[in-house]
């Protein structure tokens, strides 16, 4: 008769032991299932909150920029021209072209009031404060299709984006604007005067220190890490601040949903040619791809104490079932059963616990996915203070291998039972009560 | 003509902590196939543990054992496992069916352990026709639990013979049972040592089985006191 038969009746013997061990099963890899679920959620909004808000999907700078950007940024820049935004956007798969330059500057506000008819000096708190930022200058018009996110930063905050690439204004992270006390401009009020202006001062691509006057046309709500001092600012105001005019550092890719990234980027690299390099978020992010390992690692540790603690429950269970049927494994000796033959046995037994109890508990996680999944959790991904909607979600592949994991896993727990079991003496096993 | 069981200066002892115990002192024991032999003794005499010798379950502490031609006394565990589902066929006193199998399945069980062998279909059918032989035809199916005591120990026997052993051992196997279940247990065996030529041996305090056999051992503080030698 079938080992596998034969350890089903078995397990059916004890049939609350069998529920006990398979509702630990469950519940062990049911819940490995669904905190993967949730990382897969976390690490897909900070993915989109990179991707549509901050980088785009891909993007395309001069040959050695990425490795310069601290040191040079401004003098690996390209023309912008209509041609090679045409190349890119031939492309299958790419969706949007949007020209950037990043450069950083020096922002400061006015004076709270004017200075004193004495002659005397400012008190400190009336004084106008100047920070350094990192701004990316874009043109609104074609910004919006590849970061659509960053016009849902400003809504969730205050002001408007610019409308066109020549405004003279500039968005600022909020937390910053506050912390600062940078006024704000509401769109439709007459522009304030210069001196109540904020000015930014910024060497151009030739290091010659040059400055433009804004207003703060609106906010953008913390959705990243480490976005506090970032500003963004019309493509054309900077061109012109920088002394570029016709001219970018980057351009911003969005790719078709679903696309195979690395894919478009070797489709992108072969159409740009050798003069350019084009990169993933992660090449440009690898602190956001460490979350993510590091998410990956703590998971491992985690689950795998998860399964260890279950699996221990299936040692338990399987050395209960070696002490009540010593008399009978005495028997199956006795007529000739091998001791291979009985560690087989055991096993087959630990196996089916497994392979039963991992499946259920892996249809038990998918379904707490995905009804999650339909539902969506409202909370803000790390670091950000916008919520967005969390959706847990597992492949099949995950699936498989929760359910492998737990079979492997009971199998090698039964070991240790079914050693015991096969290095009964018959002789010892027959007379035992 | 060869014995088919030679025993030469069996001894067996265990330790219990820090004493020796000597179960078997020298037994030199033949058995011819086709005897009908039972082992009497009081109590701790040593009687099961020359059957545990005899079946393969045990091994001597020194002396000579040979079973149908092949000298077994050094064998390795695998080795006795064969030899035990190849030549010899047991009888528990308290039947030791295997309780998740039915009355088939316990029957062929010995043969299912076997690696490769005949067909499912050709051991079902041999099962069957030991069921008959035995009676229990019509419970097939049954679980241990829902037979009685007799018809438990018939199951037993089925299984000991499913191998066409050269031996069958019977390890008290009227002790659980009453008297009238006793005679035909006992009958059922007689029968087939008459008519299918199985050598069965005994240990028993059982008199009605002592009654039956057609040679009586007895054995007394692990020796041999009468009856070793075969008539």
């Amino acid at each position: 008769m079938a080992l596998v038969k034969l350890a089903l009746r078995n397990l059916a013997r004890n049939k609350r032991r069998t529920a006990i061990t398979f509702v630990a099963l469950v519940a062990g890899v049911g819940a490995m299932v669904a905190i993967k679920g949730f990382m897969n959620g976390q690490r897909r909004q900070i993915l989109e909150n990179q991707q549509r808000g901050n980088l785009g999907a891909l993007q395309v700078h001069r040959k050695g920029y990425v490795a310069n950007v601290l040191a040079s940024p401004l003098t690996l820049d390209f023309a912008d021209s209509p041609a090679l935004r045409a190349t890119l956007a031939a492309v299958p798969a790419v969706v949007a072209v949007s020209p950037r330059i990043e450069f950083g500057a020096q922002l400061s506000t006015p004076d709270r009031r004017p200075p004193p008819d004495d002659g005397s000096d400012l008190p400190e708190a009336d004084r106008g404060q100047s920070s350094f930022l990192l701004f990316t200058a874009i043109d609104p018009a074609t910004e919006r299709v590849v970061t659509p996110k960053r016009w849902e930063w400003v809504s969730w905050a205050r002001g408007q984006m610019p409308r066109a690439a020549s405004d003279a204004q500039v968005v600022l992270n909020d937390d910053f604007a506050k912390g600062i006390a940078v006024p704000l401009w509401a769109a439709g009020e007459a522009v304030p005067p210069i001196e109540q202006q904020l000015a930014v001062l910024a060497p151009d691509r030739d290091g010659s220190l040059n400055g433009v006057n804004v207003v703060m046309a609106g906010t953008l709500a913390s959705a990243t890490p480490n976005d506090r001092r970032v500003g963004l600012m019309p493509l054309a105001t900077a061109q012109a601040l920088l002394r570029m005019e016709g001219r970018v550092t980057e351009y911003g890719l969005a790719v078709a949903e679903g696309a195979d990234l690395a894919e478009v980027k070797r489709l992108v690299e072969a159409a740009v040619g050798a003069d350019f390099e084009v990169h993933t978020w992660e090449e440009r992010l690898p602190f956001v791809r460490d979350i993510v390992d590091t998410q990956d690692f703590v998971f491992g540790i985690v689950s795998g104490i998860f399964l260890f603690v279950v699996l221990l429950g299936v040692v338990n269970a399987m050395l209960m079932s070696v002490l009540e049927r010593v008399r009978e494994i005495g028997t199956m000796l006795a007529v000739g059963m091998r001791r291979r033959q009985v560690v087989q046995l055991f096993i087959a037994e630990g196996v089916v616990l497994g392979l039963v109890g991992g499946a259920l508990g892996a249809l038990v996680g998918f379904a707490w996915v995905s009804w999650m999944n339909a539902r969506g959790l409202s909370i803000p991904a790390p670091g950000a203070k916008v919520p967005s909607l969390l959706r847990p979600s597992v492949d099949a592949a995950f699936l498989a291998r929760a359910t492998l994991q737990a079979t492997a896993g009971a199998a090698l727990a039964s070991l240790w039972p079914a050693w015991r079991a096969s290095r009964l003496r018959p002789v010892e096993a027959l007379a035992h009560t | 003509m060869a014995h088919l069981i030679e025993l030469s200066g069996i001894t067996r002892s265990y330790r219990l902590g820090m004493t020796e115990v000597v179960a078997l002192r020298g037994v030199d024991l033949t058995i011819d196939a086709g005897e009908f032999t039972v082992v009497t003794g009081p109590s701790g005499s040593g009687k099961t543990t020359l059957l545990n010798i005899i079946g393969c379950l045990d091994r001597a502490s020194s002396g000579r054992y040979v079973l149908d031609g092949i000298d077994v006394s050094n064998r390795d565990f695998d080795d006795l496992a064969e030899v035990r589902n190849q030549k010899i066929g047991f009888i528990f006193q308290s039947f030791n069916l295997i309780p998740v199998l039915d009355v088939a399945e316990n029957i062929e069980f010995p043969c299912a352990v076997r690696e490769g062998g005949e067909s499912p279909a050709a051991l079902r059918a041999r099962v069957e026709a030991l069921a008959r032989a035995v009676g229990l035809e019509q419970y097939l199916h049954h679980k241990p639990d829902e037979l009685s005591g007799g018809q438990r120990q018939r199951v037993a026997i089925a299984r000991a013979l499913i191998t066409t052993p050269r031996l069958v051992l019977a390890d008290e196997p009227t002790a659980n049972l009453d008297s009238k279940t006793s005679e035909q247990i006992i009958d059922l065996m007689l029968a087939l040592n008459r008519d299918q030529g199985v050598t069965f041996l005994f240990s028993t305090h059982d008199p009605r089985v002592v009654q039956h056999a057609r040679r009586a051992l007895q054995i007394r503080d692990g020796q041999m006191v009468d009856g070793a030698l075969a008539h």
